[in-house]
């Protein structure tokens, strides 16, 4: 069973407060204190909520996960294995709708991989699928309309008032897949816990989990310039003194070269030094918000100094993620914050550095604590989001359920393969080493959006480079450990649903002064206690008490 | 003749400024010859803003012609690219995608705008008549929807009741005519002189035969320009493309948004396999959405303005 270490509660901390809530919470219609973690009074029922990881006999992994959630390595595909035997669809079609990036795919017609995967789902899926940037629109038009399709991704954002919106049009999967019901789907079955934690909403499972590797990192090195200055690993810097002395020493604005510079001044790595705690600190079901603390105050001191001290890019803080990404890989910059993933994959850092200079080499930073001791990172990666079924019978949840078994098919199985990677021959064929390599039409003909229906846990896997595997790996290795959930990760705040970001967003803007040096700390701490007046105590009162029931 | 009446001599008049023998300098008596100094400000000053117009769509052209790592190299802007690449390109056309999508923005846009001219120009025609029974409610009522739209949901709703989801009804239809162009039309065609009107009556003209013979050879000016925003306004729609159809019918447009949107969300660990220059991308879009505009324009430009006077000036 994984878990993860955490100051959330854990599985059976979790069960234990997911007592009497739900009747409560809504036999008045207000939504107040409303959370994901309530559930009916029937609170044995919580036993058999979350469904039970049944791990897959698949193929060793060339360096295996661990129960805290450390995702296993592959260097190569292994021999593919068939995790669904009978087509889920009998000739019926299901509808679903999610979200797209990039390219509109190849039309079903034209798409050797589309005709492929129906061809082993048994029936059609009809997708409706926009950008991310579209969903909300697209999805509450949709809401609207009356006709929901039976797969809807819950993307966080589209829905304001999602607790009421589960209940009253989405199906509750509890007595389809808790406990051991779940063994009817393997693949479902095969993702940890950690993930289904995220799909419990009002003491009820409700959706399906699309899986990450649960730490976004800390951010990015430029491992070249960092060896110029003396550090092999980021890890050898030694504290936050240390760590100026580093910065100080890669910095040289006529050479134009810093140390620091990105997207508002990538404060994720200094957080992680300082120990800020994840959004919200959880101590004893009294919260805390992380710009509340000592910590967050010493870690936007910390970076207003070095912005003072010039190491930081000028104006960097605007950037867009296109001007940080070009400076990182021009090596205007030696550290940046981006998410862990963007390491992996052909147009990923561990790829794109060496290409623009084969002398360079990006590695992730492995925070150590300001004071020496140990960092805390977070574990704000644990799914992309998950996906909801609509209200049904039970022979249809079942039909729809075993389409999502089959697209969670796990990484080393053929569906993988066909989901993934497409048609063998037109969209793909194995090298000698078993690694698909793609065929020209593959990007388009791929680009249907299964992975975000219904997905497995990743794996670490990059057949052009041991090293860039051994790096990754090794970085979720150390990262994952030290990281912390966000209490409030899971749980339904109205007020902070409705206004939250506006209440948010001075304190924000006083931090960012503080650093420019147009601000003081004066300042910061005052716009921190206008938003515990402004609603910012409120949003606390309510994640106490949903924690508490 | 009702039917030479609406057209211009393709001569003016003896003493037009057109048919006056060009003299070796046509400057008005009263203007003083610049002073070289001035000319060369007055160049100068030409070359500087031509510079700063076109600095941005060179940058856009250059870039889109870039490598990925010349662009990292460059901090992304390149004026002039050391070893052009048309793989931006060759990513946007590969595979047909966007070849279809251009081809249904064609249909779309062409069908669109002749429909919207269509009933624009009728309806205008229709207002202009001072005879028509309840003219001005209908005015009004055109009048209405510029200053309250009717909004996404309640549009959604109308659209699919009508059974129009995932149809390519659904572009044009909502948006067949607009309020503004109606009244840019109806304002050109109300300063047209009413004695050209009495006359073809007397001559025996009726109101369809008014409207195709007389009026709209007299108004190719204000029709050019209408048209020239309703083809933009289809050219350019995203918005109901992505509320009302599915990505298998998108125009365009819609596409190469989601090129533009083109980036990979956290934690999305891309397992395709084809490297992406995104930023050359991005801007090759801007440079392919640019393209049919920049053919069109400087046909419809000596209209625009003259058009765009009408419906400011005139009510």
């Amino acid at each position: 069973m994984h878990s993860v270490p955490t100051s959330g509660p854990s599985r059976r901390n979790f069960l234990s407060v997911t007592g009497i809530g739900a009747l409560a919470l809504f036999s008045g219609g207000a939504l107040v204190g409303c959370g994901q973690r309530t559930t009916s009074v029937a609170s044995n029922a919580s036993e058999a909520l979350l469904p039970t990881h049944m791990p897959l006999k698949a193929a060793a992994a060339d360096i295996a996960g661990t129960a805290e959630g450390v995702p296993a390595a592959f260097y190569k595909y292994p021999a593919p294995f068939r995790s669904v035997e009978t087509a889920p669809l009998k000739g019926s079609k299901i509808t679903a709708i999610t979200n797209l990036f990039g390219t509109a795919p190849n039309a079903r017609a034209d798409n050797p991989a589309w005709q492929a995967i129906e061809a082993r789902l048994g029936g059609q899926v009809e997708i409706t699928s926009v950008s991310s940037d579209d969903y909300a629109t697209k999805f509450n038009t949709i809401i609207a309309g009356g006709e929901l399709p039976d797969l809807m991704l819950n993307d966080g954002a589209a829905v304001p008032n999602i607790v009421e919106f589960l209940q009253a049009k989405c199906a509750d999967l509890t007595p389809l897949l808790g406990g051991d019901k779940i063994k009817d789907y393997p693949n479902l079955a095969a993702i940890p816990e950690v993930f289904w934690k995220q799909t419990v909403q009002a003491g009820k499972l409700y959706s399906l989990p699309i899986p990450r590797n649960l730490t976004g990192g800390s951010g990015f090195v430029n491992q070249t310039l960092l060896e110029n200055v003396g550090v092999k690993f980021t890890e050898d810097i030694k504290d936050k003194d240390d760590f100026y002395r580093v910065a100080k020493e890669l910095t040289n604005p006529s050479r134009n070269q810093w140390a620091l510079g990105s997207t508002k001044f990538g404060l994720t790595m200094l957080h992680h030094m300082f120990r800020t705690p994840n959004v919200w600190k959880n101590d004893g079901g009294k919260l805390t918000r992380a710009f509340e603390t000592d910590e967050y105050l010493a870690a936007i001191e910390f970076a207003a100094k070095l912005y003072k001290d010039g190491l930081y890019v000028p104006g960097s803080e605007g950037w867009t993620k296109s001007q940080m990404v070009n400076s990182f890989i021009s090596g205007k910059v030696a550290m940046i914050y981006d998410g862990l993933p963007a390491y992996i994959g052909p147009t990923g850092y561990g790829r794109s550095i060496p290409a623009a200079n084969k002398a360079n080499k990006a590695v992730p930073f492995i925070p150590v604590g300001h004071d020496g001791g140990k960092a805390q990172t977070w574990l704000d990666n644990i799914t992309f989001a998950t996906v909801m079924l609509k209200k049904a019978d039970e022979s249809k949840l079942k039909e729809v359920l075993a389409v999502a078994n089959f697209l969670a098919a796990p990484f080393g199985s053929e569906e993988y393969l066909l989901l993934n990677y497409g048609a063998e021959g037109a969209d793909y064929t194995l090298d000698s080493n078993g690694n698909p390599v793609v065929t020209e039409r593959a990007l388009l003909d791929n680009a249907v959006p299964w992975k975000y229906l219904a997905a497995p846990q990743q794996v670490v896997y990059d057949p052009s480079n041991k090293d860039i595997v051994d790096v990754m790996h090794n970085a979720y290795s150390k990262l994952i450990p030290l990281g912390v959930e966000d209490p409030c990760g899971t749980l339904f705040s109205p007020t902070n649903a409705s206004k939250g970001a506006k209440l948010g967003q001075p304190v924000s803007d006083a931090a960012t002064a503080v650093i420019a040096g147009r601000g003081t700390m004066d300042a910061l701490k005052s716009a921190v206690a206008d938003w515990k007046k402004n609603g910012g105590d409120t949003i606390r009162g309510e994640y106490e008490s949903a924690l508490a029931k | 003749m009702v039917a030479g009446l609406g057209r211009r001599p393709k001569n003016g008049p003896k003493n037009s400024p057109r048919n006056r023998p060009k003299t070796k300098d046509t400057r008005p008596i009263w203007m003083e010859k610049p002073k070289p100094a001035m000319q060369v400000s007055k160049a100068i000053a030409l070359v500087v803003i031509c510079f700063l117009a076109l600095y941005p769509l060179l940058a856009v052209l250059a870039t889109s012609l870039s490598s990925q790592s010349e662009i990292a190299n460059n901090n992304g802007l390149v004026l002039f690219p050391k070893e052009p690449t048309f793989a931006a390109y060759q990513t946007i056309f590969a595979g047909g995608v966007v070849t279809d999508a251009l081809i249904r923005s064609l249909v779309i846009t062409t069908v669109g705008t002749a429909l919207s001219l269509v009933v624009t120009v009728a309806m205008a025609y229709g207002l202009t008549r001072r005879d028509l029974v309840g003219g001005r409610f209908f005015l009004m009522t055109a009048l209405f929807t510029m200053l309250f739209s009717p909004g996404i949901i309640p549009s959604f709703l109308m659209v699919k009741e009508l059974g129009l989801l995932d149809s390519y009804a659904a572009l044009v239809l909502p948006t067949l005519m607009s309020a503004f162009n109606l009244v840019v039309v109806r304002s050109f065609f109300m300063n047209l002189p009413q004695e050209l009107f009495e006359a073809a009556k007397i001559d025996g003209a009726g109101d369809f035969r008014i409207l195709v013979q007389m009026v709209l050879p007299l108004s190719r000016g204000v029709l050019a320009v209408v048209g020239l925003f309703y083809a933009v306004g289809y050219w350019n729609a995203f918005f109901n493309a992505m509320l009302y159809l599915n990505d298998d019918k998108w125009p365009l447009s819609m596409i190469l948004r989601q090129y533009v949107l083109l980036g990979q969300p956290m934690g999305d660990s891309a397992v395709a396999e084809i490297a992406v220059p995104s930023q050359a991308i991005q801007m090759a879009v801007v440079v392919i959405s640019l393209i049919p505009i920049v053919i069109v324009f400087p046909f419809l430009q000596r209209y625009f303005t003259k058009g765009v006077l009408t419906g400011a000036i005139k009510g």
